[in-house]
C-alpha cells in the first residue's frame, strides 16, 4: 500500500517535473527512452505532450512508433493517422501506417476511386497547411491590388492590364482558396475513427438486441456517418454499413 | 435353288399334273393385332401361287415404327390339293411395337409373274398396358397361362392412398400362389418418382400366410416391404415391380404317353414373370402457416443440443452436436440454423444418421456435429437453435428450441492474442519482413493544438487590409468624378494653380527683351483666367467692370482691386505700346501681378 503510494507520488512528482520544462526537451527525453528500447516510457513521455496540447506529424509518428513496440497496432495507426493529418505526404509516416494495417486482422479492399482524386491528395498533402494559407493570401493580396489599379487607373492601359492581372490573380486565389477550406477542414473533421477494441460486433441497427451484421477487429479505419446516443453509424472503406458501439472506436 | 428341286420332284411324283398357273396373291397379315406396348408379334407376307419363279425384288414397307428383332424370314410351302397344287413363299418379321398408338405398315411389293404385287396397308394398334404377359414361346406361354393364370400373381399394397406430404406410406408387395414355387428374383424395381423411399427389413425367408379370395385360398408371402415419404405434392404414380419365378408345372399334356414316360413325375418347371399393378397415391401439400425454420420435417421429432465443453480456450476448438430424433422422414431433415458467436471460426457440420427399419415405422436419428474454434476471449453465447416440423398427429407445426448455450472463452496466453496474426496479401509478405521505420529525431517542430493562424486577430487585419483599400480607392475615384462634373467648383479649386503656370510662362519670358508683347499676354492672360476660374464666368463674358464688381462683393477691399484694376490697365496699355517699358518695369509688372493673386486668393478661398 505504501509502495503504492509513493509510486503515485513520484508519478505525479515525474509530471509536475517534465511540464516544468519545455516542450522542446520532453520530446528529446522521449526520444532517448525510444531509443534505449524504454518503449513504455517513451510512449508515456509523448502521450504527456500530446495530452498537454502540443501536435506535430513527427509527435504522433514517434508516438506510433512506441504503440507499435509495446505491441498496440490498434493505437499505433491511430497515432499514425493522426499524424497523416498533419503531415499527409510524409513517407515515413505512410510507410509504418502502411505496415502496421498489414497486422491487422480485418482484411478490407477499399471501393475503387478516380484517380483525379488520389492527385488531389497529393497536392493537397504537399505542402504544409500554413504554406498553403500564405500562399492563397499572397494571391488575396494580388487580386486586390489589381483590383485597386483598376479603380484608380485613368489610362485605358493601365485598367485593361489591371484587368488581366486581377483574372489570373482570381483564379489562383480562388483555387487555392479551395485547398486552403478543403486542408482545414480535413484538419478539423472528427468523421473516421480506429477500432480501438479488440473485437466490435457491428450491428443492423443502434440496438444491442439487433442482429449482428459483421464483425471488425481492431486497427480498421471506419468512416463514422451517424450517431444515436452512444452508437454510432460505420461505413466501411469497402461500402459495408452498420452501426456499432461508439466506445469501440477512437476518432482521429 | 432348293425349292426348285421340291418343285421338280414334285412334278415328277405326281405325273406331269399341270403346273397350272392359278392367280398369284401377294397378302400382308400380322399375329395379333391389336397389340400391347412392348409385346412382340410377327408380320408376314405371304405370295402364293407365284409359279417356279417366285417373287423378284421384293419391296417391305419402312417399319420405323417398331423395332426389328428378326427378319426377313422366307418359308416355303406347298400343297397339293385334288391335284393342284398350290405353292407360297412367306417373308415374316418379328417386331416389337416402340410407342402406343395406331400405326399403319404400308404396302410391300413384290415382282411375280411379269407383274407387280402389292400388299394392303395394315393398321396395327398399339395399346397401353398388359394383354397378357409376352409370349416368347406363344405355345408354351398361353398354355401357362391357361396353368398358372390365377394361381400366382403379384399384389402390390400400400396402407393409404391420400397422406400428406413427408407422411410415410408402407408399400408392401405381396405374392399370392396357388402353385408351387421354387424361387424368385425381383426382375425391375418400382420406380418411385417424387417419393423418399426406404428399404423396411425384408426377411430372407418368406414366412407365408393363408389369404382367400373370390373363394380361393392362396399362400401369401410378402416379398418386400418399403417405407415411402412423398417429398412432393400432387398424385404420383408407383410404377409395377416385376418378379421372376420359378413355377413348378402339373403337365396335362397327357395324350402323348410316349413322351410321359420321360416327364418328371413332380412335374417340369418353367419360369414365370409376374408384374404388380401400378398404384396412385394422393399427396397433399403442407398446411399453410409454416414457421419460417421449417425446413420439411415431417413426423415425430425431438431435438437436442449439446457442446462438449463449455469452457475453452482460445484456438481450442469445441464440438456442438444436433441431434433430432423420433419418427418421420429423417433422411431428408436439413441441419437447423444454428447462429455462433460472431467471432468464432465455424465449419459445415458433420452429419451422422442411425435409422432403425424395425416395425411398420422408420424411425431414428441425425446428428449434425459443428466443430467450433473461438478466436477471441469472452464470454459468448450460442443462442437457442429453432427446428420446426409438422406433427402427424396434431396436425400442426410445432417449433422446438434448445435452451441458449453459454461459453466461456479464455485467454490462451497474453499478448498472444489472435489480433497480431496477419493474415497478409503477397505484396503484404514482402512488407512483413520490413519493420517500421526509426522515429523523427531531429527538425521536429511542436505546435499547440487548436492554435489556427487563419483565425488570429492579426490574420483577420490583414485579409480586411486589402479590402478597406479597395474601398478607399473606390471613395477616391468618386470624389475625383464628382469634381469633374462639377466644374465651377473644379475651376475655383484649380484657379491658383492655373494662375502660376501661366505666371511662370510670364517669368521666362522675363529675360528676353523681343518678347515684351507676349510677356503681358500671358500676364493679364494669367489675370484674366484666374478671374474667371475663382468667379465662375466665362472669358467671353468677363469685363474689368463685372469683375471688380464680383470680387468686391466677396469682400475684397478697395485697395486691392484698385491695384488689380491699375495692374489690368497697365498690360493693356503695354500690349499697345510694347517697346516703351524697360526690363525693371516688367519685373516690377510681374511682382505685382503675383502679389495680387495671392492676396485675392487669400481672401477669396476663406468665403
Amino acid at each position: 500500500m505504501r509502495s503504492a503510494l509513493v509510486i503515485v507520488g513520484l508519478h505525479l512528482f515525474a509530471q509536475m517535473f517534465l511540464w516544468a520544462q519545455d516542450p522542446e526537451e520532453v520530446f528529446a527525453r522521449a526520444n532517448g527512452f525510444y531509443q534505449q528500447n524504454k518503449f513504455a516510457e517513451a510512449r508515456e513521455a509523448y502521450e504527456s505532450l500530446v495530452r498537454n496540447g502540443y501536435e506535430s506529424g513527427a509527435l504522433y509518428y514517434n508516438l506510433g512508433n512506441a504503440w507499435y513496440r509495446t505491441g498496440n497496432v490498434a493505437q499505433a495507426i491511430l497515432s499514425y493517422e493522426r499524424g497523416v493529418r498533419l503531415a499527409p505526404n510524409d513517407d515515413d509516416l505512410q510507410h509504418n501506417l502502411q505496415l502496421a494495417n498489414l497486422m491487422t486482422t480485418d482484411r478490407i479492399e477499399p471501393a475503387p476511386r478516380l484517380f483525379v482524386w488520389d492527385y488531389w491528395d497529393g497536392f493537397k498533402g504537399a505542402f504544409s497547411a500554413t504554406t498553403i494559407l500564405w500562399t492563397t493570401y499572397v494571391f488575396f493580396l494580388l487580386l486586390f491590388a489589381s483590383l485597386n489599379l483598376f479603380v484608380v487607373g485613368r489610362s485605358y492601359a493601365v485598367r485593361k492590364s489591371a484587368v488581366i492581372f486581377a483574372g489570373s490573380a482570381g483564379l489562383l486565389f480562388f483555387f487555392f482558396l479551395v485547398v486552403c477550406v478543403n486542408r482545414i477542414s480535413d484538419l478539423a473533421r472528427d468523421d473516421q475513427a480506429i477500432v480501438v477494441t479488440e473485437i466490435a460486433i457491428v450491428k443492423n441497427s443502434p440496438d444491442a438486441k439487433s442482429t449482428d451484421a459483421f464483425v471488425l477487429h481492431s486497427g480498421v479505419k471506419v468512416q463514422i456517418t451517424d450517431r444515436v446516443s452512444e452508437w454510432v453509424k460505420i461505413r466501411l472503406a469497402d461500402g459495408k454499413v452498420g452501426w456499432m458501439e461508439g466506445s469501440a472506436a477512437e476518432v482521429i | 435353288m432348293r425349292h426348285l428341286w421340291i418343285v421338280l420332284m414334285a412334278a415328277v411324283a405326281f405325273g406331269w399334273a399341270p403346273l397350272l398357273a392359278q392367280e398369284a396373291v401377294f397378302e400382308a397379315s400380322v399375329s395379333r393385332n391389336p397389340v400391347s406396348a412392348g409385346e412382340q408379334f410377327e408380320l408376314s407376307f405371304a405370295l402364293t401361287n407365284a409359279g417356279i419363279g417366285g417373287g423378284k425384288n421384293l419391296r417391305t414397307p419402312d417399319f420405323s415404327s417398331f423395332s426389328i428383332l428378326s427378319g426377313p424370314n422366307q418359308s416355303t410351302s406347298m400343297q397339293f390339293i385334288n391335284g393342284s397344287v398350290s405353292s407360297s413363299v412367306t417373308y415374316s418379321y418379328v417386331l416389337q411395337p416402340k410407342d402406343v398408338g395406331k400405326f399403319t405398315i404400308a404396302a410391300a411389293s413384290v415382282e411375280a409373274g411379269g407383274k407387280t404385287l402389292t400388299t394392303e396397308p395394315i393398321v396395327v394398334e398399339v395399346i397401353k398396358g398388359s394383354l397378357g404377359t409376352p409370349k416368347k414361346q406363344p405355345t408354351v406361354a398361353n398354355d401357362l397361362n391357361v396353368q398358372i393364370g390365377e394361381n400366382l400373381f403379384l399384389k402390390a399394397v400400400v396402407d393409404k392412398v391420400h397422406v400428406i406430404r413427408g407422411e410415410q406410406i408402407n408399400l408392401t408387395f405381396k405374392l399370392y400362389m396357388r402353385v408351387s414355387v421354387q424361387n424368385y428374383s425381383i426382375d425391375q424395381n418400382p420406380t418411385l418418382i417424387g417419393f423418399w423411399s426406404e428399404e423396411a427389413e425384408n426377411p430372407r425367408n418368406v414366412s407365408l400366410t393363408t389369404e382367400t379370395i373370390n373363394g380361393k385360398q392362396y399362400r401369401v408371402g410378402v416379398i418386400r416391404r418399403l417405407a415411402l415419404f412423398p417429398t412432393q405434392s400432387g398424385t404420383l404414380e408407383i410404377s409395377p415391380m416385376e418378379v421372376q419365378t420359378v413355377v413348378q408345372v402339373q403337365d396335362k399334356r397327357l395324350y402323348d404317353p410316349f413322351e410321359s414316360f420321360f416327364r418328371d413325375p413332380f412335374g417340369r418347371t418353367v419360369n414365370y414373370k409376374v408384374r404388380s399393378e401400378p398404384l396412385r397415391i394422393t399427396v397433399d401439400p403442407l398446411p399453410a402457416g409454416a414457421p419460417l425454420s421449417f425446413k420439411g420435417a415431417v413426423g415425430r421429432l425431438a431435438m437436442s443440443a449439446k457442446v462438449d465443453k463449455q469452457t475453452t480456450k482460445t484456438n481450442e476448438p469445441i464440438s456442438l452436436k444436433v441431434t433430432i430424433a423420433g419418427t418421420g422422414n429423417i433422411k431428408v431433415l436439413e441441419s437447423p440454423p444454428v447462429e455462433f458467436p460472431v467471432d468464432f471460426e465455424s465449419y459445415s457440420p458433420k452429419v451422422a444418421e442411425n435409422i432403425s427399419r424395425q416395425g411398420d415405422v422408420i424411425s431414428g436419428n441425425k446428428t449434425f456435429e459443428y466443430l467450433l474454434i473461438p478466436r477471441y476471449p469472452g464470454n459468448k453465447t450460442i443462442k437457442p437453435i429453432v427446428f420446426s416440423y409438422f406433427d402427424l398427429d396434431k396436425r400442426e407445426y410445432v417449433s422446438l428450441s434448445s435452451p441458449q448455450i453459454d461459453l466461456v472463452v479464455e485467454q490462451v496466453a497474453p499478448g498472444v492474442g489472435g489480433s497480431l496474426v496477419a493474415v497478409a496479401s503477397r505484396e503484404g509478405v514482402q512488407m512483413l519482413s520490413q519493420d517500421i521505420r526509426f522515429i523523427k529525431v531531429a527538425g521536429v517542430a511542436l505546435s499547440r493544438r487548436g492554435e489556427q493562424s487563419y483565425a488570429s486577430p492579426l490574420f483577420i487585419g490583414m485579409v480586411l487590409l486589402p479590402v478597406v483599400g479597395l474601398v478607399g480607392a473606390l471613395l477616391f475615384v468618386r470624389r475625383r468624378e464628382g469634381e469633374l462634373r462639377d466644374v465651377a467648383g473644379y475651376r475655383n479649386k484649380r484657379a491658383l494653380r492655373v494662375a502660376r503656370e501661366g505666371l511662370k510662362k510670364a517669368r521666362q519670358l522675363l529675360g528676353s527683351d523681343d518678347k515684351t508683347l507676349l510677356f503681358y499676354t500671358e500676364v493679364s492672360g494669367a489675370i484674366w483666367k484666374y478671374l474667371g476660374d475663382k468667379l465662375g464666368i466665362q472669358q467671353a463674358e468677363m469685363s474689368v467692370e463685372r469683375a471688380l464688381g464680383q470680387i468686391q462683393a466677396r469682400g475684397v477691399n478697395g485697395g486691392l482691386a484698385g491695384s488689380l484694376q491699375s495692374l489690368l490697365e497697365e498690360c493693356e496699355m503695354a500690349k499697345f505700346a510694347p517697346t516703351s517699358l524697360e526690363g525693371a518695369a516688367k519685373q516690377k509688372t510681374y511682382d505685382e501681378a503675383e502679389r495680387i493673386i495671392v492676396e485675392l486668393e487669400r481672401v477669396l478661398r476663406s468665403k
